[in-house]
């Protein structure tokens, strides 16, 4: 199982990573259609990466009174079943991290990690997007 | 379906109405985007002999069609009649907010017309607002920026601004599209000031979409893995341009001392060592752009300690560094982003700055002028206070507002010998003597004295043409190379590329990429016969303005004063070579002894019945 992970310190703010998500996301190329953000700060000192961690325990899918989203077991990626969405909106109110928009459709669009190869990395030139393994929580040892 | 969104955006400031234009089939297909919209479109829209801050003057703001998309590293450019040169002007900007113009749904905005108070404009996915900016008056383009997003409660939205310079109409005031990212050149913020427009604000969820996805992904795919292989890129990803500051020192091309010489004792101050010693900490990019040329860090020690810097690129470094004598990059950092709060153009207000420290030495401008104060090279007070005086036009700073051409008027006596500059515009950070294609380029710059049209150096110190090793000191070529060159750039300028990124991506790349975009054939040659047609168009612009051969010539200093030292020492590129110059530049061009496009090369160009494509609504 596999996440994404983005790191300010590297991050040059490009947003190739989101231009070329949304090309996949809504069939043309504008960042604010993209599945991740990226947030600039301080003059661009600091290019802060946000990007669905495909959480642990996903707000999204805990708010959605229609079980239009559940989670992969086998890649733990959290996903969104158009054909139930009934364009609620309750899970993008419940992100506090704004993962989830409306597509051109009406429904609720996020990050399905591209089927296991995601374009916002092979496009990231910095790495400052990464794919990083889950570790299972018990495997996880102090020290 | 195609790249490009198929309108134009244009807004009379005087009436206060907006309204939309087509795209006309002729205008992309030979023309295609940014330069060549901007070419076209001026000579289109403005009668000859506009006041360049009259409401008359346009004002444009153009993408190109691959801006917005995966295409790396596209820009866009700002194009009217300069106020510093009075020629067409195109000025170049990276940043985000020519990809926002696309996500808008534009190919293109023109501004026209004068504010009645002080303005700007917001444009939100398709709706225009002329908004008041009472409020944010005076207020420096950081300020400027911060307050607009607070205002608008977004902080994702894209603004282009000017300073109090612009405000003050300063001949050479920039349009600054957030953080270090400047229509720079040309003095297109005092055309923004003239009609009352304080900041043009976009946001847009608009998507750009290519003809030929696959192919599109493909082309982009290339141009990605060519960056990726090229040592030059690799340079700029790792040094930046000040880089160039050593290359420069070495080759005897870095302006010293307002041109005085060719390198500086303390260049080793300025060079991309001392500067990521002293504040570098990360890479920045432009929008879509791997190459991430842009280092921005905090100022370490010092009494400028915390401040935040972007890298200070290669032409600040040098004509704000070396040409006043500065030689702590931290100075030079305080210095020009001075500049760029204020909203001057940095390389113009160095080329002035040390035209006045001259004028000083020699008894021209006096102690009544500045306060008091003593100007001198080397000295950050100096520096410091004609950033100031000339963005608030107090003393002395009011006559250098004009730029060292009209300042060099004023003042009378011997100024001209050293006002460093072309057309008006004052000189770029290479000085030419020892390298006569530049100084040909930078005598037949569209726009003035610029090395972004044609840069030879890079042929004439080490490189080949046509398979012999170019002779650096002789003319031989020389025209050939700088027409080769102006084509080339005048024809991905269109796109709009950017100049460092065209050192690793091929023009066959551009081209597929170009073609995949807008679904039309295109491939290396026809760009570059696009080019050629841009240039001619520009050239068509500058005539009807009254430019002649007289014009395109070089400052005295470059003329008449040989390098004093090195070992170049008592090269110069005088009018005899000058004009030898220029009379195989206009052979290799097609055109006539006076400069003048022959009817011949018009009609091969699909100029000489090119119908007026835009015009007024």
């Amino acid at each position: 199982m596999y996440y994404l992970r983005g790191e300010f310190d590297l991050c040059t703010g490009c947003g190739a990573c989101m231009l070329a998500c949304s090309n996949r996301a809504a069939g043309g190329y504008n960042p604010r259609l993209a599945r991740l953000k990226i947030f600039s700060e301080n003059e661009n000192l600091v290019n802060r990466p946000v990007v669905c961690t495909q959480c642990e325990n996903p707000f999204c899918l805990n708010a959605c009174p229609f079980e239009a989203i559940s989670r992969n077991e086998e890649t733990g990626v959290v996903l969104i079943d158009k054909q139930t969405c009934t364009g609620c909106g309750n899970c993008i109110a419940a992100c506090p991290d704004e993962m989830i928009q409306f597509d051109s459709g009406k429904k609720a669009d996020k990050c399905d990690m591209c089927e296991g190869d995601p374009l916002c990395v092979k496009y990231c030139v910095p790495r400052a997007l990464q794919l990083v393994v889950k570790q299972p929580k018990q495997e996880v040892k102090a020290g | 379906m195609s790249a490009y969104m198929g309108k134009l955006l244009y807004i009379d400031l005087s009436s206060g109405k907006s309204s939309e234009i087509s795209l006309e089939k002729e205008l992309t297909k030979n023309f295609v985007g940014g330069k060549g919209f901007g070419a076209k479109i001026l000579y289109d829209l403005l009668p000859a002999g506009t006041d360049p801050l009259s409401p008359q003057n346009v004002l444009m703001f153009m993408p190109g069609p691959l801006t917005g998309t995966l295409a790396p590293a596209m820009r866009g450019c700002v194009v009217t009649k300069s106020p510093l040169t009075g020629t067409f002007a195109d000025s170049y900007f990276g940043g985000h907010f020519a990809q926002e113009i696309r996500f808008c749904g534009y190919d293109g905005i023109i501004i026209t017309g004068a504010a009645a108070e002080p303005s700007y404009i917001w444009v939100d996915d398709g709706k225009v607002e002329i908004r008041s900016a009472e409020e944010i008056w005076g207020l420096d383009t950081f300020d400027t920026v911060e307050v607009i997003r607070e205002e608008l409660g977004d902080e994702t939205v894209k603004t282009a601004c000017i300073g109090p310079a612009g405000e003050k109409l300063v001949s050479f005031a920039l349009i600054n599209c957030e953080f270090n990212r400047h229509a720079g050149r040309t003095g297109t913020g005092a055309v923004m000031g003239s009609k009352n427009l304080k900041a043009l604000v976009l946001r847009g969820r608009k998507t750009v979409q290519p003809t030929d996805p696959q192919a599109f992904s493909k082309a982009v795919d290339q141009a990605y893995s060519e960056l990726s292989a090229d040592e030059t890129i690799a340079g700029f990803t790792g040094d930046g341009t000040p880089a160039s500051i050593d290359f420069a020192n070495d080759e005897q091309l870095l302006p010293t001392h307002n041109y005085a010489n060719g390198s500086f004792e303390g260049a080793a101050g300025l060079n991309a060592e001392a500067q990521r010693e002293h504040f570098w900490f990360r890479n920045v990019a432009c929008a879509g752009c791997p190459i991430a040329c842009s280092k921005v860090g905090k100022i370490k020690t010092g009494r400028h300690k915390g401040m935040i810097s972007d890298v200070v690129e290669y032409e600040t470094a040098s004509m704000i560094g070396s040409n006043l004598g500065i030689s702590n990059i931290r100075e030079v950092a305080y210095l020009v982003k001075k500049c760029d709060a204020l909203g001057l153009d940095g390389m113009s207000a160095g080329g002035v700055a040390g035209f006045a420290i001259e004028a000083f030495q020699n008894g021209l401008i006096t102690p009544d002028g500045t306060g008091g104060l003593e100007l001198k090279f080397g000295d950050t007070a100096a520096a410091d206070f004609l950033i100031e005086a000339i963005a608030s036009r107090r003393g002395i700073g009011d006559i250098l507002a004009r730029g060292v051409k009209e300042a060099a008027k004023t003042l009378g006596g011997n100024a001209a010998d050293y006002a460093v500059h072309v057309k008006g515009l004052e000189s770029p950070a290479w000085g030419p003597r020892s390298v006569p294609g530049m100084a040909l380029a930078l005598a037949t710059a569209d726009r003035g004295g610029c090395h972004q049209r044609a840069f030879p150096i890079l042929y004439e110190c080490g490189g080949e043409w046509n398979g012999e090793p170019v002779d650096r000191l002789g003319l031989k070529d020389k025209g050939e190379i700088v027409a080769y060159l102006q084509n080339y750039l005048a024809g991905v300028d269109t796109l709009v590329k950017c100049d460092f990124a065209a050192y690793g991506i091929k023009d066959e790349t551009y081209a597929a990429t170009l073609e995949a975009a807008v679904g039309e054939p295109w491939d290396a040659a026809k760009i570059r016969k696009l080019g050629e047609r841009v240039w001619n168009q520009v050239r068509l612009f500058n005539l009807r303005e009254g430019f002649t051969r007289a014009d395109d010539t070089l400052p005295k200093r470059f003329t008449s004063e040989p390098l004093p030292e090195g070992p170049f020492a008592g090269a110069l590129v005088s009018l005899e070579d000058l004009s030898r110059l220029l009379d195989d530049y206009y052979a290799e061009r097609g055109w006539d002894n006076d400069g003048r496009p022959t009817e011949e090369k018009l009609k091969e160009l699909s100029l000489s019945d090119m119908p007026t494509l835009v015009r007024h609504p």
